[in-house]
Parts: C-alpha cells; structure tokens; sequence
C-alpha cells in the first residue's frame, strides 16, 4: 500500500484528496505454503487481481474459509479474513454479510469443507442466495491430511481411507447447487486456464447473490496424473459461451476450439451439461439476476449512523471493562 | 416529513417554508464534499507549518509532514519504523495545535513524543529524537487560523530582508574598509606619516634601538614625495563613511534602526517620506563611494551630476537596495482613505509589499438582504494593482500559502512593490469548520480564486497572470466523486461540483437560504446548482436546485437553494469565467477566432483521397476485399510467436502461477504485474534450468528456446529434451 495513513500529501490541494490504488502485491500477505504447482496458487492470483482491478478496499473485503489446503487463501489476502472451523465457511459468511452488508464476502472452500462436513451448510447457502462469491477448490481428494479420498473423488481413486479404490461415483457439485431451490449463480472453471478463471471469477463477483464457482483444480502432489488427460488435450475442455456468460477471446478460440453456445438462463440446459464429466464444461452455467438476497429480505430499517456504531462498539468493548465495585457507572 | 413539489418551487422562488414539509438547514450539516475530512487531526496536509529561523528564504517556511517525510528519508534501514513514529508525533502535535493555534516547535515536539508515548516505548523516543536531529530547524509551529497569513507572510518577509540586510552589510563594510584605506594611505605617505617617531613605533619594540630613525625619516621625506588628497575629496570620504557608518535602514545588532513593518499604509506613507532625504543621502553613498573605491570618481564630471542625486526620487533598482515597507492590515479596516493610500503607494512604484487580510468574504452587500459582497474591497483593491500594471499581485487562501510558498517569496523579493490578498478561512459565522477547510472551500467555490500576478514574467498578459492553482481551472466548478453507502449499505458514487452554493451553506448567516427536503422528494425535480444555472426557464419553474450536505451522523441530505443563492452563484461563475479568460482559459477573442477557422475549413472541399478514405467501409466492393486480408495478415499472437526466434519465452497469458519455475530460478523466471511468469532474463541461469522449468510445468507453456552458451555441459541430451516444447 501507498501509505499507512490517509493523506492529502506535503503539497497538495485540500479537496484532491490522497486515493489509495493498489497493486496485486498490495493483496498478498506472507509466502503461500501451498506445494509447487499446487492450482490453489492460480486461483489466489486471479482473486488477488479481481481485487485490483476493482479497486476494493482491503477494509471492506473479507475472505472466509473453512479448513483444508483451499481454506489457508484468506492467510495469503491482505484484506480481512476468517479461517473458520471445518465445513463451517458458509455460516461464517452469512453471519459477516447479515452483520456487514457493506463488505465484499468471498467464500474458499475444498471438496471436503463443503461437500462433505459442510454440505447441510452448503445447500441452506443455495438457498439463502446472500451475495457472496464462492470458489470451491475441487481438487478432488483431502490434501491437508495426506490424501483420504473426498466425496468428489472419482470412483476407483486409490487413496488412504480407499487403498482398494474408492467405491462411490462421486458427488457432482454442479447438480447440486442446480438442484437447490434460490440458486442464481453457477459456473465451472478450472485452474490451468487463467484468462477463463479469472473471468469467472469477475462474473461471479458482480453477480448479486450466491455466486458458486466450481474450480476443477490440479492437486500436484497426491493425484498428479489426474487431470492430464484435459490438461494436454484442450479437446476435453467445453468453452460455453453467450452474450450473458463467458466472452471468449480469439487466441483462447484458437487453442480450446470446442465450444457451445449457452443461455445461462436456461436451467434445462444447465443441468444436462453440468451432468457432463468428460468433456469438462468450463464457464457460466446458470444465472438469474431475480433471486432475492436474504440479507434484503431481513435488513434492519434502523440507520448504521455514526452514533449507532459508537454506541455499538463500546458495548462491545465494555464487555473486557473492569468497572468499581457497583458496576458500570450510570 | 412530507413535502410535495410545490413547497419546494415556493422556496426556491420566495426563500419562504410552507408547511412541516422542508426543514432549516443548521450547523450540524456540512457541504457533502467535506464529509471526509471531519477530522483533520488524524490527516497529513500542508498544516501546521513551521516558520523556520534557521536556514535561508527558500526554507523560512517548511510544512511538519514534509519535514517528517523528508527526515525519514535519511534513516536509512530504519527508515519504515521511523516514519511510522513520526506519524504518530505528527498525529499529536495536529491535535495539540487544534487547541492552541501556535507554539515553539521544540517544545512542541519533545511534548507531543511525550504524549504519543503510551507506556515505557524507547523505541519512540529514540525516533522522535533522531527525527528531530534530522529536521535542523526551529521556531514557531502555526496552524491556520485568524493569525497565520500575516505571521507567515511577516516571517517570510523578515527572511527576505535579512538576506537584503546581509548583502547590504557586505557592500557597505566592504565599502568603508576601502574609504578607510584611502584615509588611512594619505597619513602614512604624508611628512607626518614619517617622523621618526612614528618610524619608530611602526617596527616594534624589538628593533627599536636597531635603526637611526632620525635619519631614516629624512631619507624617506627626501627622496619620495608625500601624496595628499584634495581636501574636497577628504570631506567627500569622510562624509561617506558618516553617512553609511549611521544609517538606520539596516541597524547592527544593539542599534536602533528604522521599523519598516507597519499595520496601516498611511503610517508606512509617513514614514517613507520622513526617511526620504536618509534614503536618498545612503543610496548616494554607496554609489559615489563604489566610484571612490574604485578610483573611478572624476570630481569634474560627477560632482555635478551627484549634486541633484535623487532630486526625481529613486528608481526601482536604487530602491530595491533598502529595505521593503510591510504593511498588513484587515479587509474591515480598508475605508476609504486607507484603500486610498494603498492604492497611491502601489500606483509610486516604491518598494512596499501591502497584506490585505480578509476573514469574511461573504459578507453581506449594501444592496439587498440575503446577497452578499463576495469580498468586495481585497478584490477590487487587486483589481486595480493588476490594472497598474507594474505590481505584483498575489492572492490565495491560507490553505493555500504553503504550496504556493515560493510565488509567495518571490511576490516578497520583487523589487518594487506588491499586494498579498489572503483568505484567512477564520471568522465566527462557520461553526464547527476549521478555518483551513473553510479557506481551502472558498478557493473550490471560486469566491476567492487562486492568482499570482508577476510583472516581471513575461511581456504578456498569459505569461504574468497565472491562475493554475485553481482545482479544475478549466471548469466552471470543480466535480469530485462523492462515495457513500445507501440504507442497505451498498457501495454507490456520484458526482458533484462544489459551488458557491455549497459554500455558503457553510455559514450560519445564511442556514435559511438553504431546505433540507426529504429523501422522497429527491427524485422530483430537483437538479444540480450547476445544472440550474444553465436553464432558462419560462413562467414557474418545474425544477429547483440543491445541494448536497451531510449531517452529524453522517447521513447524506439534499439542501434547496433559493433564488439569491443562485443568483450569487451565477455572480460568482461570471466573476471566475472573467479570471479564467484573462489567465488564457476559454478565451473569448481565441475562441471566436477558432470558430471561424473550423467554419472556413468546413467550408473547404475535402481532398479526394480523404473521401477515399472515409467512403471506403461503405463502398460495396470493400466487405469482398476485406474477408482476403484478414485472412492474409497473421494474427498478432502469430506475430509474437514468431518473434522469439531461437531465444526461449513463456506463453505468459497461460501461466497459472504455481511458482515452479520461479523457484527453480527467481532470476530467470519472474512474474508480472499479473503475477504471472515471464523470463526476466535468459542469462541469469543455465539452459538446463530452462529445459527443466518446461518439463516441470504443469500448463506446458514455458519454450527453452536454444541454447546461449555452447559450452554448457550435457547439452546434447538437453536439447533432444527441450525438443517437445519448441
């Protein structure tokens, strides 16, 4: 950041008043833990540039996450952030959007957090439609601990818990969210195409409500062979594109030549292709800008007035107050 | 609160509230503009600044927040935590001046370190001190209010004279040491100089039996003849070194000297002619005394000419060696005979520097109730010093004075004379605004624009008038984005020109001028002051305009104006489009001429090849030329691609920053301001590395390219590996 103090500068007008800009490095805090190659990488850079390029105040932008590797991203954002406990990002969330209506709420959750402890919390999210934006790190197995298979593992994936393979088909996250009544916002991504994440991503954020992003990512040490076969062959990867969805540049058209055109108001359609594995659809599935958002539904009329807000803050901090004997003076 | 849309014509037509609807406007709202700077402690600005005792004129005046930056700058490794201390102390001398106005910067400091300190915090101490080493400077630490324009502008002239007062003491010791020698060099040649006493006493006690000086004396007043001066010469030495050895212009230390700082032009008046005669008499002085020392005085020619020596008074030149006459006086105390007097002394070209203070320049016009003077006398005394022609003129808001600290040093050494018109921003009737908000508002609302007029820049008029320090001098009102939050505490922006209006709306003399309306009414017909200016309405007006305020809670409200506001402010837009034309904006005559020119070349037939140009996206035959180009011309990715040759590059637009080659080789492999990789520099490592990065990366974007140094070991094998990711 430019400067740690709002400044009007040692030679300048009054009302020209000092606006703080800021770079990506701005955003990044201490050194990511992720492994080399780690797609959590990729995706804290595109969020990082989101933040830029929307100029958003560090104060008024939170990350919330739950635990697993996905969920270190609010450590490595200089903005707020809250590393909450497993499969519980989602309540978190809702509580800081309820509370904080004015803040910008990004939500990073794995497979595990949100599929599997956190997944009551991840339907009544759907359903809650708060405007938040939400990125599921998928990278389709428990990292953190060292490989147990996730509820997105594919069927036969060879892990800890499923030495013999995993017995499941997997849980498709898509239809998930497709299949929750309230759903306004629905895409898929995933982290070796940045030009697409990052637009995803910005979609995403200018959505006003629940905006769900399935990120397909690579986990480069516990299943490093898992994605090549889309990796190497752009073939295997469906660009959907639309005038209200995903704008596609000509030289991502040149390498990634099978794409479809999708309405993303089309709900029908949004469910069959989001029933597709192989190829992968990347881009915005579905969304309705009509959902009402929670937080609208039960605003609180009364003005957050300067006056409001002190008096609010010094409860709080009456709490940590030893008064004399007697109590809090009248 | 309800009101409907004919209660608020009604105001703006008549200045009268009907019904509950409208609300008074009162002193807990502010212009919106302003909201952000509720506190000016907790900001850094120009303010307070230093009126600095050490140093020379372009260091008399120093702002503490540059003075902090500049002193952190020097600390080296600990420069961060320094600076971020000197915030700190800075924060708290903001809030120990907001109390008392001025004080001495030592003791200041060493207080507000004091208070800055929480508990037991070395750390602290150690950076106010250092930082204070660093600063080298002291003297009085001042924040704007009704004292600061003439204690800042007095210190800067007291810096510029005693520069004069210097320069004058070199000359005139200077001068005195050679008339002295000339006195002194008569004696020692003449038969007197040569007795053999006075032989004697010349080598000392040592020799003073070694010589026969009876005889040395009669060798020497034989053998050389002695040189005397004319006695009219003598007199004319002597009566030098008395004239420069007791003029009062320039006291020594423990003398008493002339004042030259007054507080009304009359006493300066009498003064000047009182020392006329001593002036005239010391700048004869060092004039015939320059000759003398030079031995360039021809009694035969000069005598003469010396004799009617300032008979038609001095000119600039001879007068800019004397000191400057300081007159600073108040807006209020400028009567008749005082703007009278100024204006003569000005209109003299003798060298004296007027400071018209104005606190109120809202106060009300003789004309009618509700309408106001806009400043009248401070402007038209300017008006006047510019018409003179050869005064300089500057004028500006004491939010102003440090940023334009140097047209203010050089309005002070201009050597004839020169008028300072400043806004202090300090009067009782905007309560609750600190007078640096109120006089940086009045420059923003054009009522007390920003100028410098300097004779001596230029022979024209675009080159003298300078109005460059006006924010947004090309518009008719400066626009800033307004951020704020609705109900729902969204984020939403808006635009909005801070105009005389809005300044107005700031003093309590005119809260009723000015209707708070309910939010349901803001989107009925109500525009901006701007907007309003530019209509032209016909029989009852359907829409009046507002003003944006915010209160005490922080809640954004619309004020309606009425018609004297705006009629004000149409007066006030006149004024500054006048201002803007005589500093070279929107000039009336060049933009008269350009309309003609664009007329005269519309009205020339376009050469062919130009209506080639244009018709050809219509022409018919262009869409089947078009399709074959495009597929001709190699797409720019192309283009790069095939640029690289041989040299090894990264598909930078793919790469997915999972730091694998950059922690291979952070030197060769860096990332940019997207934060992603690049090669930086193919140097900076091995082609192994190179051939390794793009094995190892995950999106296959990274080309090793050939080889750079043919002696790398292992190369064969590694340009077979690097094969696939050509």
């Amino acid at each position: 950041m430019k400067t740690t103090l709002p400044s009007i500068g040692a030679s300048e007008c009054l009302l020209r008043m000092y606006d703080e800009k800021h770079e990506i490095e701005d955003y990044q805090k201490g050194v990511p833990r992720w492994c080399t190659g780690c797609g959590d990488n990729a995706i804290l850079t595109a969020v990082q540039k989101l933040c830029r390029d929307e100029a958003l105040a560090p104060e008024k932008t939170v990350f919330v996450s739950g635990i697993g590797c996905s969920s270190r991203l609010p450590h490595y954002m200089n903005t707020y952030g809250f590393h909450g406990i497993h499969g519980r990002a989602f309540p978190v969330a809702e509580g800081v959007k309820m509370a904080r209506p004015d803040l910008k709420v990004f939500v990073n959750t794995g497979d595990g957090d949100c599929c599997s402890i956190g997944a009551a919390h991840w339907i009544h999210a759907i359903r809650y439609n708060m405007d938040m934006t939400v990125m599921l790190h998928d990278n389709q197995i428990y990292g953190l601990t060292k490989m147990q298979a996730s509820p997105t593992s594919p069927i036969g994936t060879k892990s800890n818990t499923t030495p013999r393979g995993s017995y499941l088909e997997a849980l498709n996250p898509l239809t998930v969210t497709l299949g929750i009544s309230n759903v306004s916002f629905v895409a898929q991504v995933v982290d070796w195409i940045p030009d697409v994440l990052y637009q995803v991503i910005h979609a995403a954020y200018h959505h006003k409500g629940f905006s769900f992003i399935r990120i397909i990512q690579r986990c480069p040490e516990w299943l490093p062979k898992l994605m090549d076969p889309w990796l190497h062959d752009p073939q295997r990867v469906m660009l959907l594109h639309h005038e209200n969805g995903l704008q596609i540049s000509p030289s991502l058209a040149k390498v990634y030549t099978r794409m479809e055109e999708h309405d993303p108001s089309d709900m029908n359609r949004a469910r069959e292709i989001a029933s597709s594995i192989d190829p992968i659809p990347v881009g915005i599935l579905y969304r309705d800008d009509d959902i009402p958002c929670y937080e609208e539904t039960r605003h609180d009329s009364k003005l957050r007035t300067t006056s409001l807000i002190k008096k609010g803050l010094e409860a709080e901090l009456d709490k940590f107050t030893i008064w004399p004997e007697g109590g809090k003076p009248a | 609160m309800e009101a409907n849309p004919k209660q608020k014509i009604v105001f703006f037509l008549t200045g009268r509230r009907e019904g509950t609807g409208l609300e008074p406007v009162t002193k807990r709202l502010r212009p919106a503009l302003l909201a952000r700077y509720s506190d000016l402690t907790a900001l850094r600005f120009d303010f307070p600044v230093l009126l600095n005792e050490k140093g020379g004129t372009a260091d008399s005046v120093l702002s503490l927040s540059a003075l902090v930056d500049r002193a952190s700058e020097e600390m080296g490794s600990d420069r961060d935590r320094i600076a971020k201390h000197g915030y700190r102390i800075e924060h708290q001398i903001r809030k120990d001046l907001s109390d008392k106005g001025a004080g001495d910067f030592t003791v200041m400091w060493e207080s507000a370190v004091k208070r800055a300190t929480t508990q037991d915090d070395d750390l602290l101490r150690d950076s106010g001190d250092r930082l204070f080493k660093a600063f080298e400077a002291s003297g009085r630490l001042v924040d704007v209010d009704s004292q600061l324009p003439v204690a800042l502008i007095q210190h800067a002239w007291g810096a510029v004279q005693a520069e004069k007062a210097k320069a004058f003491r070199e000359k005139a010791d200077r001068l005195l040491f050679k008339l002295k020698e000339v006195l002194a060099a008569e004696i020692v040649g003449s038969a007197a100089g040569r007795t053999p006493e006075k032989l004697k006493a010349g080598v000392g006690a040592s020799f003073a039996d070694s010589f026969d000086f009876a005889a040395l004396s009669k060798i020497l007043v034989e053998s050389t003849p002695g040189s005397s001066l004319t006695d009219e010469r003598r007199r004319r030495i002597q009566r030098l070194i008395q004239v420069l050895e007791s003029q009062k212009f320039y006291a020594r230390e423990g003398e008493q000297g002339y004042p030259f700082s007054f507080t009304s032009s009359s006493e300066a008046l009498q003064a000047y002619q009182q020392r006329h005669e001593d002036a005239v008499e010391l700048v004869k002085a060092l004039t015939i005394a320059e000759l003398e020392s030079k031995g360039d005085y021809h009694e035969a020619t000069h005598s003469a000419l010396f004799e009617g020596f300032g008979a038609n008074g001095l000119d600039a030149s001879e007068l800019s060696q004397l000191p400057d006459y300081l007159v600073c006086t108040d807006s209020h105390r400028l009567d008749a005979a005082e703007m009278s007097h100024i204006v003569e002394l000005l209109a003299a070209n003798v060298p004296i520097k007027v400071v018209i203070q104005t606190d109120d320049v809202l106060e009300p016009s003789i004309v009618a109730e509700g309408h106001v003077a806009l400043g009248l006398r401070a402007r038209t005394l300017v008006d006047i010093a510019i018409g003179l022609s050869d005064v300089f003129v500057f004028q500006s808001a004491a939010s102003q004075l440090y940023r334009k600290r140097e047209s203010l040093l050089g309005g002070l050494s201009y050597p004839g004379p020169a008028l300072f018109s400043v806004f202090s921003g300090s009067n009782d009737h905007t309560v609750g605004i600190p007078p640096y908000l109120v006089a940086a508002a009045a420059v923003e609302s054009r009522v007390f624009p920003s100028l410098v007029y300097d004779p001596s820049a230029g022979e024209d008029w675009a080159s003298r008038l300078n109005v460059d320090d006006n924010p947004q001098k090309d518009s008719d009102w400066p626009s800033h984005t307004f951020s704020y939050e609705d109900e729902k505490l969204q984020s939403l922006s808006e635009t909005f020109s801070f105009t005389l209006a809005d300044f107005m709306a700031m003093d309590d003399r005119f809260y009723r001028q000015f209707s708070v309306a309910p939010k349901s009414e803001w989107a009925n017909g109500m525009i901006s002051v701007p907007d309003a200016l530019d209509r032209k309405w016909t029989g009852v007006p359907t829409e009046v305009p507002y003003i944006a305020l915010v209160d005490d809670q922080g809640r954004l409200q619309r004020a309606v104006v009425d018609d004297r506001t705006l009629l004000e402010a149409k007066r006030c837009r006149t004024m500054w489009h006048s201002l803007q034309e005589l500093g070279g904006i929107h000039n009336s005559h060049a933009e008269r001429m350009l309309a003609l020119e664009r007329k005269a070349r519309a009205e020339i037939p376009a050469a062919p090849m130009l209506v080639a140009e244009a018709a050809a996206p219509l022409a018919p035959a262009a869409p089947a030329a078009a399709p074959a180009a495009a597929v001709e011309a190699p797409a720019p990715e192309t283009l790069a691609e095939e640029c690289h040759g041989d040299d090894p590059y990264i598909e930078t637009a793919r790469c997915t920053t999972c730091n694998e080659c950059t922690q291979l080789n952070a030197k060769m492999f860096a990332y940019n301001e997207n934060k992603q990789a690049y090669i930086a520099d193919p140097d900076a490592g091995t082609y192994r590395q190179l051939v390794e990065a793009a094995e190892g990366c995950q999106v296959s974007i990274i080309h090793p390219g050939k080889p750079r140094n043919p002696k790398e070991p292992g190369l064969e094998d590694l340009i077979k590996r690097a094969e696939s990711f050509m």
